[in-house]
Formats: C-alpha cells, sequence, structure tokens
C-alpha cells in the first residue's frame, strides 16, 4: 500500500481547517480581553521558559518573539533557558522534571508529537501537558538554486531526477520518522522518482549545501529560507499543500502537480504542564494566546511567511491538531516498517 | 580605491558618533572579560545582549556583535595560559604551552606573544574580509562539501596524533578515545540513539566544554593538589616580560601559516575559529624541526594557535555577509540581530545596506588591532592573579569550572562529565595519554561523524566518489601519508 494513501486518510480534516482560514480580517484573540488579572498575584516573578533548541533556530527565535509579546502585555519578564539536544528530548525531560507551579513553560514543535508517535512513552504533549497556544503552523517547498539549467520546473526537476537512476540528491532534515522524511516518502511514492536525501541538521551548512551546488534540490519552510528568496538565490519549484497560497501563486502545489496526499506540518507552540494550578493556567492561556496578537509577534510571523495559512490554535484546537498529527505519523510510521511502541 | 574608501566611511562613521565609540569600547572590553572567564563566554554576554540590541540602530547592533566575537576569541587565551583553563574551546590548544610557559616563569612571554598574534591574524582577516568577501564565500560553499570537509577532519586527526601523548600509539589512543566519546548521543544524521544508558540527558551527547574543563582545569588542580601534598609543589614564577621584537620575527613563518589555516577555516560554514586553532596548532607541530618541544612550552604553539583562531573571526563574517550562511553560535546570533531589525544578511545587504557593512568592516578592523593595546596592559596587570596563593586559587579555578560547565546548556550532568573528566585527565596525564587528543578526538568526532554520513549519503556510499573530489581525495592521501609517516618513524626509527 502506498503511504499517500494513508497520509491522506488522516490528516485530510486538519489541512482544510488550515487552508480555510488563509484570510484573516482581525487577528484571531481580538475578542479576548485586553488585561487579566493573575490569581493571587500570580505571577511574582519571572516566568521560565525552556526551550529545546539552540537560540538562533526557529524555535529559538519564535520563543523569543513570544517572550517579547508576552512581556510587552503583561510586563512580566520571561527567561528563556535553551536546553538543546536529542532533537528536543532533553529540554521536555528537564521541563517535566520542574515543578508544576505554572512559572514555567515550554516552548516545542511538532517533533514531540513524532516522537511520541513512535514512542508512546515519550511524553503526549496533548495530555501530558496543556497547550497554552500553537503559534506557528507552516507548510513546506522544494527549493532549487535560480540559477540553476538542468531543471527549472516541477515537472523538469522530476523529469530530471528519475534521468539520474537515484543519484539525485536533496538536503533536508531527514532523521528516522522525521516530517521531511516522510513527506519525502509520499513525493517519491507519487512521483516514482528515486532521490538521495541528504540529512544536515543545521540549517546553515543545508542552504549552503544548495548554494555551493553540493545538492540538486532543497526541502525547507519558506519562512527559514526567506533571505535567499528575497535575493533571487533559491526559487521554490513545488508548494507541499493541497493549494498554492498567496505569496506563490506561481509555484505549483500538491494538486496543481498532481500529488494525492494532504501534507505535513511544521508547528511550533507553548505548553505548561498539566498538574499547574487551574487557575494560573487560565491566566497563562490567556496571556500567550493574546500576545500571539501583539503588533511584535503578528510582524515576526509575518516576516516569517506564517501569515499564509492560519497559525494560531488555542488549547483546544491545539489539542485536535496534536491528537490528529500523532495518529497519522503512527500510520504512517507502522506502513513505513518503523517499531512504533 | 573603491573598498579604501568605503573603508574609510566606515571608519568615519564608527568613530564619528559618540555612542558609537561607546558600543564599540563597550564591546572590546566586554569581549575580552567575557571571553576570558571561564562559564561565561563571548556566547553569555551576547545572549544576555541579545534583547537589547533591538533599541540599537543596526549598524551599533551588528557592530557590537562583531566587535565582541573579536575580543572574546582572544580573551579566553588569557585562562588558558594562566590557569590551564581554556575560555574557550577555541583556546584549547594555547593552553598546550601557554601553560607549560607560565609554570616556567614566562607568562608574560605567552601571553605578549598571544596578543600580538591574535591581533595580526584578526587583523589580517579582517583585510581579507573587506578586499574579497563575495568570491571567496562563493568558491568556499563550492569547492567544499561534507566530503571535503570529512577529508579536511581526518587530515586532521592523522596530523594530530602525537599531539601531547609520550608515544604515537598513546596519541591514537587518545585520540579514538575521543572519537568514541563523540558517539554519545543521537547519531547527527539517523537520529538514532547511542550510548545514553537510558537517560535522556545522555541524547545530547557529551559536550566538548565540560570535557576540557575537566581535562585542563580539575586535573590540573589535582595535579597540583598532589605536588603539595607531596611537598614538591612550587609557585609559578610571576614573568611580565613581553616578547621582545625579535623573538615575534622568529614566529613570522608560524604566523603566516596560521593566518591561511585560520581565515580558510574560519570561511567553511559550521566548522570556524576552534578547528582552526588546532588545525594551526597541529600544522605547527607537523612543519617543525622541534616538534618534540610541543607541549613543554614552546611560544611557537602559542602562536599558531592564537593566529588561527583569530583569523577565522573575519573569515567567519564572510559567508554571513555574503551568503547568509552563520559559522557558528555567534554569528548564527547576528543573524537574529539582523533580523530584529527587519533585515536579512546575505547578498542585499552589500546592495540594501553597505553603509552597515562598511561600520562592521571598519569596527572589526580596529577591535583586532585594540586587542594590541589593551592585550599589552593586561599583560603587565593580569599576570599577577598567579601570585595569588595556590590554596586559594584552587578553589576559585573549581568553581569557575563548574560554573562553566553548568552554563553550557544548564544541565546538572555536564558539572559530573566535568569532573569525571577531570579525575580521568588527571591519571591519563601521569601514564603518558594526551588530554589534548582526547578534547581533539571528542571536537572532530563530531565534525567528522557527521560529515562522513553525508558524504558517504552523497557518493551514494561508493568509496570510489571521493576520487572524483579532488581536493577531498588530496586531503585523504596527504592524511594517509602522514600516518604511514608516523607508523614508519615509531617502528624503524624508535624516536616516537
Amino acid at each position: 500500500m502506498k503511504l499517500t494513501k494513508y497520509i491522506a486518510s488522516g490528516l485530510l480534516a486538519c489541512s482544510m481547517t488550515l487552508v480555510s482560514n488563509a484570510s484573516f480580517a482581525a487577528c484571531a484573540t481580538d475578542a479576548l480581553p485586553a488585561s487579566l488579572a493573575g490569581p493571587d498575584g500570580f505571577p511574582e516573578r519571572a516566568l521560565t521558559m525552556i526551550v529545546p533548541y539552540g537560540p538562533a533556530g526557529g524555535s529559538g527565535q519564535v520563543a523569543q518573539a513570544m517572550a517579547q509579546a508576552v512581556t510587552e502585555l503583561t510586563d512580566v519578564n520571561i527567561n528563556r533557558d535553551h536546553k538543546p539536544g536529542g532533537s528536543g528530548t532533553v529540554g521536555m525531560t528537564a521541563y517535566m522534571a520542574l515543578p508544576s507551579d505554572g512559572y514555567s513553560v515550554l516552548e516545542h514543535i511538532d517533533d514531540a508529537s513524532s516522537a511520541h508517535a513512535l514512542d508512546s512513552s515519550k511524553p503526549n504533549p496533548a495530555s501530558d501537558l496543556i497547550p497554552l497556544v500553537i503559534s506557528q503552523i507552516t507548510f513546506s517547498q522544494i527549493f532549487i538554486r535560480t540559477n540553476e539549467d538542468r531543471y527549472t520546473d516541477w515537472n523538469s526537476f522530476v523529469e530530471w531526477v528519475k534521468a539520474q537512476d537515484g543519484k539525485a540528491t536533496i538536503a533536508n532534515v531527514s532523521k528516522e520518522g522525521s516530517m521531511e522524511r516522510v513527506t519525502m516518502k509520499a513525493i517519491s511514492d507519487a512521483t516514482g522518482i528515486s532521490i538521495q536525501q541528504i540529512s544536515f541538521d543545521k540549517g546553515a551548512p543545508r542552504y549552503g549545501a544548495l548554494a555551493g551546488g553540493q545538492v540538486d534540490a532543497l526541502f525547507e519552510q519558506p519562512g527559514d529560507v526567506r533571505k535567499f528568496l528575497d535575493a533571487g538565490t533559491f526559487k521554490p519549484i513545488l508548494t507541499i499543500l493541497p493549494e498554492a497560497p498567496s505569496a506563490f501563486p506561481d509555484v505549483p502545489a500538491l494538486s496543481d502537480a498532481g500529488l494525492d496526499f494532504d501534507p505535513l506540518y511544521r508547528f511550533r507552540g507553548f505548553y505548561v504542564h498539566k498538574d499547574a494550578p487551574a487557575d494560573r493556567v487560565a491566566w497563562l492561556k490567556w496571556a500567550f494566546q493574546k500576545a500571539y496578537c501583539q503588533q511584535s509577534y503578528q510582524d515576526y510571523n509575518e516576516s516569517k511567511y506564517m501569515h499564509l495559512i492560519d497559525s494560531y490554535r488555542d488549547t483546544e484546537g491545539a489539542r485536535e491538531l496534536i491528537a490528529a498529527t500523532i495518529d497519522q505519523y503512527r500510520e504512517v510510521y507502522k506502513e513505513m516498517g518503523l517499531d512504533v511502541k | 580605491m573603491d573598498t579604501l574608501n568605503n573603508f574609510i566611511n566606515g571608519t568615519i562613521a564608527l568613530f564619528g558618533d559618540p555612542l558609537g565609540i561607546l558600543i564599540f569600547l563597550g564591546g572590546v572590553i566586554g569581549g575580552m572579560l567575557f571571553g576570558a572567564i571561564p562559564g561565561v563566554s563571548m556566547l553569555t554576554l551576547a545572549a544576555i545582549l541579545l534583547p537589547f540590541t533591538a533599541h540599537l540602530s543596526p549598524e551599533h547592533g551588528i557592530m557590537l556583535f562583531s566587535v565582541i566575537y573579536c575580543t572574546g576569541v582572544y580573551g579566553g587565551a588569557i585562562t588558558a595560559i594562566l590557569f590551564n583553563i581554556p575560555g574557550a574551546p577555541e583556546n584549547a590548544p594555547t593552553a598546550f604551552d601557554g601553560y607549560p610557559m607560565t609554570q616556567k616563569g614566562q607568562a608574560g612571554k605567552a601571553v605578549g606573544a598571544a596578543v600580538t598574534c591574535s591581533a595580526i591574524g584578526g587583523t589580517v582577516s579582517a583585510v581579507i574580509m573587506m578586499i574579497a568577501t563575495a568570491p571567496i564565500a562563493g568558491w568556499a560553499i563550492s569547492a567544499f562539501g561534507p566530503p571535503e570537509i570529512f577529508a579536511l577532519v581526518f587530515f586532521g586527526l592523522a596530523v594530530a596524533s602525537s599531539v601531547g601523548a609520550k608515544t604515537f600509539w598513546k596519541g591514537w589512543l587518545s585520540i579514538l578515545l575521543g572519537l568514541l566519546i563523540a558517539v554519545v548521543g543521537l547519531d547527527p544524521v539517523g537520529g538514532i540513539e547511542r550510548w545514553d544508558f537510558g537517560m535522556p540527558y545522555l541524547l545530547a551527547g557529551i559536550h566538548f566544554i565540560p570535557t576540557i574543563l575537566g581535562f585542563f582545569a580539575v586535573s590540573e588542580v589535582l595535579v597540583q593538589v598532589e605536588k603539595k601534598a607531596r611537598g614538591s609543589y612550587s609557585a609559578p614564577k610571576v614573568g611580565v616580560d613581553f616578547p621582545s621584537l625579535a623573538e615575534l620575527f622568529a614566529q613570522k613563518v608560524a604566523v603566516l601559516r596560521s593566518i591561511v589555516i585560520g581565515f580558510f577555516c574560519g570561511i567553511l560554514p559550521g566548522i570556524g575559529a576552534t578547528l582552526a586553532a588546532f588545525m594551526g596548532y597541529n600544522e605547527a607541530v607537523r612543519w617543525s624541526r622541534d616538534s618534540k618541544e610541543f607541549g613543554t612550552g614552546k611560544m611557537e604553539g602559542v602562536v599558531s594557535s592564537e593566529t588561527a583562531n583569530n583569523a577565522a573571526t573575519g573569515a567567519a563574517m564572510i559567508p554571513l555577509l555574503a551568503l547568509g550562511l552563520p559559522g557558528g553560535a555567534l554569528t548564527a546570533m547576528m543573524v537574529a540581530v539582523f533580523q530584529m531589525h527587519d533585515m536579512e544578511p546575505g547578498p542585499l545587504v552589500f546592495l540594501n545596506s553597505a553603509d552597515l557593512v562598511w561600520v562592521v568592516f571598519a569596527a572589526m578592523f580596529f577591535a583586532n588591532l585594540s586587542i594590541l593595546l589593551i592585550g599589552f596592559l593586561e599583560t603587565k596587570t593580569i599576570i599577577n592573579l598567579l601570585r595569588i596563593p595556590f590554596q586559594f586559587l584552587a578553589p576559585v579555578i573549581l568553581l569557575l569550572a563548574t560554573v562553566g560547565a553548568y552554563a553550557v546548556r544548564g544541565l546538572p550532568i555536564d558539572i559530573v562529565v566535568m569532573f569525571i573528566a577531570g579525575i580521568v585527565g588527571f591519571f591519563l596525564r601521569r601514564s603518558g595519554y594526551s588530554v589534548a587528543g582526547i578534547v581533539l578526538g571528542l571536537i572532530l568526532g563530531k565534525i567528522g561523524e557527521q560529515t562522513f554520513a553525508q558524504a558517504m549519503q552523497m557518493l551514494h556510499f561508493e568509496w570510489s566518489g571521493y576520487f572524483s573530489r579532488p581536493i577531498a581525495i588530496t586531503l585523504i592521501i596527504a592524511g594517509v601519508l602522514t600516518l604511514l609517516n608516523s607508523i614508519y618513524s615509531c617502528f624503524f626509527k624508535k624516536s616516537t
């Protein structure tokens, strides 16, 4: 059975929600009160935000942007504590060991969901934690160099890759079970191409590999390579969304390319321990959800192309997204023959 | 001529603005201080300052970080030389000969050599950066992919096999131990969990900073404690003599060689000053007629390491500014500074923000020159720290090392790793093994494993693919020949 069938079966509802909210007249949390007093003076001191990745990457940047927005809104400082390593495992473990008093929050990405899907002994972000807000949901694209002359668009790329008999290369983060590897498997199954994935865990060497001609293509989210797009160094040839978003009207999306699967998304959000006092959790939810609409945060999201699809999920929306993601990854992993625990 | 005019304009913009001068001086002093104190590196300072740069102009923000980068890389040399505590990984090779010089009463000469050569390496690097940023950046990423970087690492390990060890075999065993430690944690390509013993914290791997602090600082304290207990301890003589011009001039070949090596390593994304320092030191050992004297307090060792790591600073700005590719943690933070001001480093910076670029270039040039002045003053003052009695100094060293180990990632296991490394290092040093080799194996092992796996993927798991990449195969052949020569010397010359 093709992997694409599994992907198509589960995330359809999720992706439909994503694309149907593509335009925003008002910000998602405008209806929330402009201010909210914390219970019994909470918080009386600065919050701590555990970030399981380094300060310079996408997670580090969104953590800083959200912390700044919350501080602007509430005058409460947030100290970011970066604990990188183990694909987010170290930060998650460190966070789970902290007191569940509401003074510490966790930033994490969809890797936490896929890790739980593969190994259920790892924390489930939807039930072992309380999602405060998911503030970034984005899609991926396939990029090539703008001055590339062996192929210039998706169709010619597919033809060229087929002619290379498995020798073509694409740079991504192709760890076992990663969103990138699963998506590339779906694309390969759907198009019949065989392409060697080269795994770069850091952005700069990954982008340098494409810019320097070490690889033939790049799998990435557009916000992370925006500078290369603006400079005209890279260009997208496939948008891994059902329909083309407004910023990339001329780049074929999945439906244009005849690819019959729903995409997996990269999402980043903020969580608090499930045993934190309920009244404090309520205040944290308000602060983080309201901060999403702070101008500084909206500007940041727009600079990362996070405004093209609905990047916002409140607690319940986040739980739905995470649950659907976990179910979907589990099916995919079983199809890939991975040892799902 | 355009370059000179741009440089003059950048200089005028830098020093024609009182706030700019203040930020420049703050960056110079702050970088040196944070670089010199183990545990709080220039990265710590940069992380603290990052949110505040939003309130500065883009020119001032980027300039501040670039100045911190230049002086911070130098600052770590001071504690490496005086106390055997490298302020940062790129200063580790400086300790190999710098600390023995201190023990011989030549601390002033060692610090003086580090000051002078850091300034020379950084300044030359800054000048090359100003002249040829765009073409060099393009060449580097085209010519050096994972196969070439792996070959470079292999060559570096082959050259370094005997650094600090009593025999060739003990040298290699030390390096292999470092390589073994490097594989703890998730594998860098497939994400497979290895050697974690069920401890999630070990999935992040063994970080080289606690390891360096253990092998160098803690083991050194243990060595001195043992001497104290045996009654054979003698306090280091405090020598504040700056090296003479003749002594410095005699290092010209080492300086030139390390500038080339440092610059070359600096322009490779993800490699940077640490590999530059080790490679600079290793090549000095390889080309020296007195290679046996390295590790015993040879000025050329300090010169080679410090020239190379500062030569990497200007070079690291090249892929950042020309391509938007940061070479290390600090340059990655600079990307964040750009982004705070709605800018992105890369080709468009030269078109849209040429003024900013030239203020940064000028600031880096003068920051490197200022190392010479402030470093000279430091030589006459900071060396007096050696007059502090050991019984007071040792607890401070252990305290700073502990803070430093924990500060890297905020993980208690890093403190445990540091003390284990310290105890292991204490016994290994007595047995003629090389703690420098272990550290080198650990640092290069992480880079080497990743690039090896990437290279094999790129070459479709065919070894013969290396023959289609001239630079890679040249480096591998050079590494193999170096190894064979070492083995030949070991068996037939009876000199190792």
